[in-house]
C-alpha cells in the first residue's frame, strides 16, 4: 500500500525525476562545475525568458493547444524599439519601459481581436507576425546604426532587469539573499500545510501528513540550496525576482481565480464552456493580450542581459517556450497543464543547455542531444502516464 | 441575370445559375494571384519584367521545393492541423548525405535512391513516435528539427560540399542543360528555317527576340497538357450533369478555361526561354500523384476523415494511428526529394540550407485554403497558395523591395489572405 503510494507519486512527477537524473548526470560529467554558484545564476539569467514566455504560452495552450509563433520575432522588434527609445532618442528608462509595454499592449489587442473576434486561426495570425516583425525590427536597427545593433542600454535599465539586489563581492556570503530564501522556504511549508488543512476541513481528499511533510521538506530544501548558492555569487539576481513574481502570479491566477479556471474550461470543451455562460471570446482575447505583455517583459530581461538590441535576438524563443510547456506536461490539445509543470520543463531544458555548454560539447551535437532529450522526456512522461491508467 | 431568366424553362441556360459572389468566393486566391501578377507587371519602371520568360522559368525552378514540401505538409495538416517542423532540417540532412556520397564517387542513381530512402526512414521514425506512442507531432518534429540540423553539420563538417556530377545537376538542377531538349526541332531540322525573324507571322506571335530559339517540344507538351485537362474536365462536367449533381457548371467552365489558358501561357513562356525545366517534371509528377491520392484513394479519404473527426473515424474501422504514420513517413520521403531538388539547384549544400522551409510549406497550405484544424484542404488550393507566395517573392525582388520589408509584406499577405477566407466563409453561413 505504502509502496504503491510512493510509486504513484513518482509516476505523477516523472518529469521532476527526469530533471533530477539529468542534473546528476551533468554533475558527474562536469565534475561538479554545474553546482558552482555562478552556474546557478547563469541558469536563471539565461533562461529567464523561457519562464516568462512559457507562462504566457501556457495560457494560450490551455485554451485549446493554441500557440504564439510571433513572440520571438516580437522580442526582436520590441528590442529595436527599446534601442531607439533609450539609446538613439535618449528617453528616460521609465518612459521607455512604459512605451515598450504600450506597444506590447497594442499588439496584444490587435492579435487578440483577430483571433478571438475575427476567428483567424492563432497559428496563422501569429505566423504573420513571425514573418513580419523580424524584418521590421532589422530595418529599424539598420536605419539607426551602421552595425545593425544598438548598444549599450543605460545602467539603470540593466540594473532593473539584469542586476543584483543588495550586491556583494563574489564569494562573500550574501545574507539578504539567504534570508530571502529562508522566508520563501517558510512560505512554501506554510502554504502546503494550510492548503492541506483547508481541504480537510471542506472534506476533500488531501495529502497525508507524511506526504505533506516530504513535499514541503523537499521544496524548502531546494529553495534553501539554490539561494545559498546564489548568495555566494553576489546576491539575488533581479531576473529571479521577475521570474519568481510572474510564476507566482500565474500559478495563483490559473489555480485560484475564476478567469484562470475559465482558461481550462475553454480548452477542455469550447462549446460547453460557451453554453455555460463563459465568455469564450474574451478568454481567447485575454490569452493573447497577456502573451504580448509578457513578451515585452521577457524582452526587457533579454536585452538587459545582452546589453544590446540586434537582429538575431529572440530567434527560436517561441520554440523554447512551447517546448518548456509541452515537456512540462501541458497538453498540446489544451485544457491541461500547470505553471509548476512548465517551470520544471523550462528548468530541464535550461539544465541541458547549460550542462552541454559547460562540457563544451560541439554545438552540432548539442542540437542533436537537445532533440533527443526532448523526445525522450516526452515519451517517458507519456509512457509512465499510460501505465498509470 | 434577368436576361437569362427569360429563357424558356425547358432549355436551361448554362449561365442561369451563375452567382458572381459564389464564384469570387470559391476562386478568391486565383483572383488574388491574377491581381498580384498584374500589379507587379504594371509596376512603373519594371514594366512586364516579371512576365519575362526567364523570370517565369526562374519562378518555377526556385519554388519546386515549396511545391514538394507543401504537398507533404498538406497530408499532415489534413489529419488535424498537425505539422512537421523538421522538414527544413531533413532537407539539409538528406542533401548533405547525397552530396557527400556523390563527392566520394557513388553512382548518381544509387545516391538518389539513398536520399529518398533516408528521407522515408526519418519520416517513418518520427511517425512511429507520433502514431504509436502518441507524442504530440509538434514535439516529435521539433526534436527532429534540432537533431537533423545538428547531424547535417556533422556530416558536412560545417563546410559546403559541391556537386560535380553533371547528370545529377541536369536532372534536378537549374543550369543551362537542366531542360528537356527540343526533340521535335532536332528531328525536323527544317523547322530552323521556319522559326526565323523573317517569318513575319511567327515573329509577331512569339516575339522577335525569342522566335529563333523557340522550343517547339515544350510548347507541344503544353498544348497536349491543356487539351487533356480540358477533356478531363468536360467529361467530369458531363458526368455531373448526367447524375444531376448540382455544381455551379458555369463556374467550372470559367475556371477550366482559365487554367487551360494558364497552362498554355506558362509553357509558351518556358518555350521562349530554354524550354521545359526538368524540375517541373518532378514537381508535376508529385502534385499529380498526390492530387490522385487525396481525391481517389481510400488512404487519401482517410486523411480527411481523421482530420474531421478522429474518434468517429476510428469507430468506423479505420486504423487512425496508421493514417498518422502514413502522413509522416510520406512527408519524410518528400523531404528527401526536396533535398535532391535543393542540392541540384544550389549545385551543392551548405549546413544552413533548408532553414525556414517548413514555414514556406505551411504558409502555402494555409494560403491555399487548408484548415488549421484539419479535415479540409486540396492539392490544387495548395498549388495556388505556393504560386502566390512565389510571385510575391519574385515580384518584390524585381521591384527592389528591401529584404527586410519583403518579410513584412509576406506576413501581411498571409494574414490578409486568411482573413479574407475566414470572413467570406462566415458570410456564407
Amino acid at each position: 500500500m505504502n509502496n504503491k503510494a510512493i510509486l504513484a507519486a513518482l509516476k505523477k512527477n516523472a518529469m521532476l525525476i527526469v530533471l533530477v537524473l539529468v542534473y546528476l548526470f551533468f554533475l558527474i560529467l562536469t565534475k561538479g562545475s554545474i553546482f558552482s554558484p555562478s552556474s546557478f545564476a547563469e541558469l536563471i539569467n539565461q533562461n529567464a525568458y523561457v519562464y516568462i514566455l512559457g507562462a504566457g504560452m501556457l495560457m494560450c495552450m490551455l485554451t485549446g493547444g493554441n500557440i504564439d509563433l510571433s513572440c520571438g520575432a516580437f522580442v526582436c522588434l520590441l528590442g529595436a524599439f527599446g534601442g531607439v527609445f533609450m539609446i538613439v532618442q535618449g528617453l528616460g528608462t521609465g518612459v521607455s519601459i512604459a512605451l515598450m509595454l504600450l506597444i506590447g499592449v497594442v499588439y496584444g489587442c490587435v492579435l487578440g481581436y483577430l483571433i478571438a473576434y475575427v476567428h483567424i486561426p492563432p497559428w496563422i495570425a501569429t505566423l504573420a507576425g513571425y514573418l513580419a516583425f523580424r524584418g521590421l525590427g532589422t530595418s529599424i536597427l539598420s536605419a539607426n546604426s551602421k552595425t545593425g545593433s544598438l548598444a549599450p542600454f543605460p545602467v539603470d535599465f540593466q540594473n532593473i532587469f539584469y542586476g543584483r539586489v543588495f550586491p556583494t563581492e563574489k564569494g562573500v556570503f550574501n545574507w539578504p539573499c539567504f534570508l530571502f530564501g529562508v522566508a520563501a522556504a517558510a512560505l512554501v511549508v506554510l502554504v502546503i500545510f494550510t492548503t492541506r488543512k483547508n481541504r480537510l476541513s471542506k472534506g476533500y481528499e488531501a495529502d497525508t501528513v507524511k506526504a505533506a511533510a516530504v513535499k514541503s521538506g523537499l521544496g524548502a530544501a531546494v529553495i534553501l540550496l539554490v539561494m545559498s548558492r546564489l548568495a555566494l555569487d553576489g546576491g539575488i539576481p533581479t531576473t529571479l525576482l521577475w521570474v519568481a513574481g510572474i510564476v507566482l502570479i500565474y500559478s495563483f491566477i490559473t489555480s485560484k481565480t475564476t478567469v484562470g479556471r475559465h482558461f481550462y474550461v475553454v480548452g477542455g470543451n469550447m462549446e460547453a464552456a460557451r453554453l455555460s455562460g463563459v465568455n469564450t471570446r474574451r478568454i481567447m482575447f485575454l490569452a493573447y493580450l497577456n502573451m504580448a505583455i509578457l513578451t515585452a517583459i521577457a524582452t526587457f530581461t533579454v536585452i538587459a542581459r545582452s546589453q544590446s538590441a540586434y537582429a538575431d535576438v529572440g530567434k527560436n524563443f517561441e520554440m523554447d517556450a512551447i517546448s518548456a510547456c509541452v515537456v512540462g506536461g501541458v497538453s498540446a490539445s489544451g485544457g491541461a497543464g500547470t505553471v509548476l509543470g512548465m517551470v520544471v520543463g523550462a528548468t530541464l531544458i535550461g539544465v541541458i543547455n547549460l550542462g552541454m555548454s559547460l562540457i563544451s560539447l560541439d554545438a552540432n551535437y548539442q542540437r542533436v542531444v537537445k532533440g533527443f532529450v526532448l523526445l525522450a522526456a516526452v515519451v517517458f512522461d507519456i509512457l509512465s502516464k499510460k501505465r498509470q491508467k | 441575370m434577368s436576361e437569362n431568366r427569360a429563357v424558356s424553362p425547358g432549355k436551361k441556360s448554362l449561365f442561369q445559375d451563375f452567382k458572381a459572389g459564389e464564384f469570387f468566393q470559391k476562386y478568391t486566391m486565383i483572383i488574388a494571384l491574377v491581381v498580384v501578377t498584374i500589379v507587379f507587371s504594371l509596376w512603373p519602371g519594371k514594366n512586364g519584367l516579371i512576365l519575362q520568360p526567364a523570370n517565369v522559368t526562374g519562378l518555377i525552378a526556385e519554388n519546386a521545393y515549396v511545391f514538394v514540401l507543401a504537398t507533404g505538409m498538406l497530408m499532415c495538416i489534413l489529419t488535424g492541423g498537425n505539422i512537421d517542423l523538421s522538414v527544413g532540417s531533413v532537407v539539409c540532412f538528406t542533401a548533405a548525405i547525397g552530396c557527400v556520397m556523390m563527392a566520394s564517387g557513388v553512382n548518381m542513381w544509387l545516391t538518389v535512391l539513398a536520399m529518398l530512402a533516408i528521407g522515408l526512414a526519418i519520416g517513418a521514425f518520427q511517425g512511429f513516435w507520433i502514431a504509436k506512442i502518441q507524442v504530440p507531432a509538434f514535439i516529435a518534429t521539433l526534436a527532429g528539427m534540432y537533431a537533423f540540423r545538428g547531424f547535417s553539420n556533422v556530416v558536412l563538417n560545417g563546410y559546403r560540399v559541391d556537386i560535380t556530377n553533371q547528370q545529377f545537376l541536369d536532372l534536378f538542377g537549374n543550369g543551362k542543360t537542366s531542360f528537356v531538349p527540343d526533340y521535335i526541332r532536332q528531328a525536323m531540322p527544317g523547322l530552323d528555317s521556319v522559326f526565323t525573324k523573317d517569318n513575319a507571322f511567327l515573329s509577331a506571335l512569339i516575339g522577335q527576340n525569342f522566335v529563333a530559339k523557340f522550343n517547339v517540344t515544350c510548347m507541344c507538351i503544353g498544348i497536349v497538357a491543356a487539351l487533356v485537362f480540358v477533356l478531363i474536365k468536360v467529361r467530369k462536367i458531363l458526368v455531373q450533369k448526367k447524375l444531376g449533381i448540382s455544381q455551379s457548371i458555369p463556374g467550372q467552365i470559367i475556371s477550366t478555361v482559365i487554367i487551360a489558358a494558364l497552362i498554355l501561357w506558362v509553357t509558351f513562356k518556358l518555350s521562349c526561354y530554354r524550354g521545359f525545366p526538368n524540375v517541373l517534371i518532378w514537381t508535376i509528377l508529385v502534385l499529380g500523384i498526390y492530387a490522385y491520392i487525396t481525391t481517389k484513394t481510400a488512404i487519401g479519404r482517410h486523411l480527411y476523415a481523421v482530420g474531421g473527426n478522429e474518434k468517429a473515424t476510428a469507430l468506423s474501422g479505420v486504423k487512425t494511428r496508421n493514417v498518422y504514420w502514413f502522413a509522416y513517413a510520406n512527408i519524410g520521403l518528400l523531404a528527401g526529394l526536396a533535398g535532391i531538388l535543393t542540392a541540384g539547384r544550389a549545385k551543392g549544400i551548405d549546413p544552413v540550407y533548408g532553414e525556414g522551409y517548413e514555414m514556406d510549406a505551411i504558409a502555402s497550405c494555409f494560403i491555399g485554403g487548408a484548415s488549421a484544424y484539419g479535415g479540409t484542404g486540396k492539392v490544387s488550393g495548395m498549388i495556388i497558395g505556393a504560386i502566390l507566395m512565389g510571385v510575391i517573392n519574385k515580384g518584390m525582388i524585381i521591384v527592389g523591395v528591401d529584404a527586410n520589408y519583403q518579410k513584412v509584406v509576406k506576413g501581411i499577405v498571409l494574414l490578409i489572405a486568411v482573413m479574407f477566407d475566414v470572413l467570406s466563409k462566415r458570410q456564407k453561413r
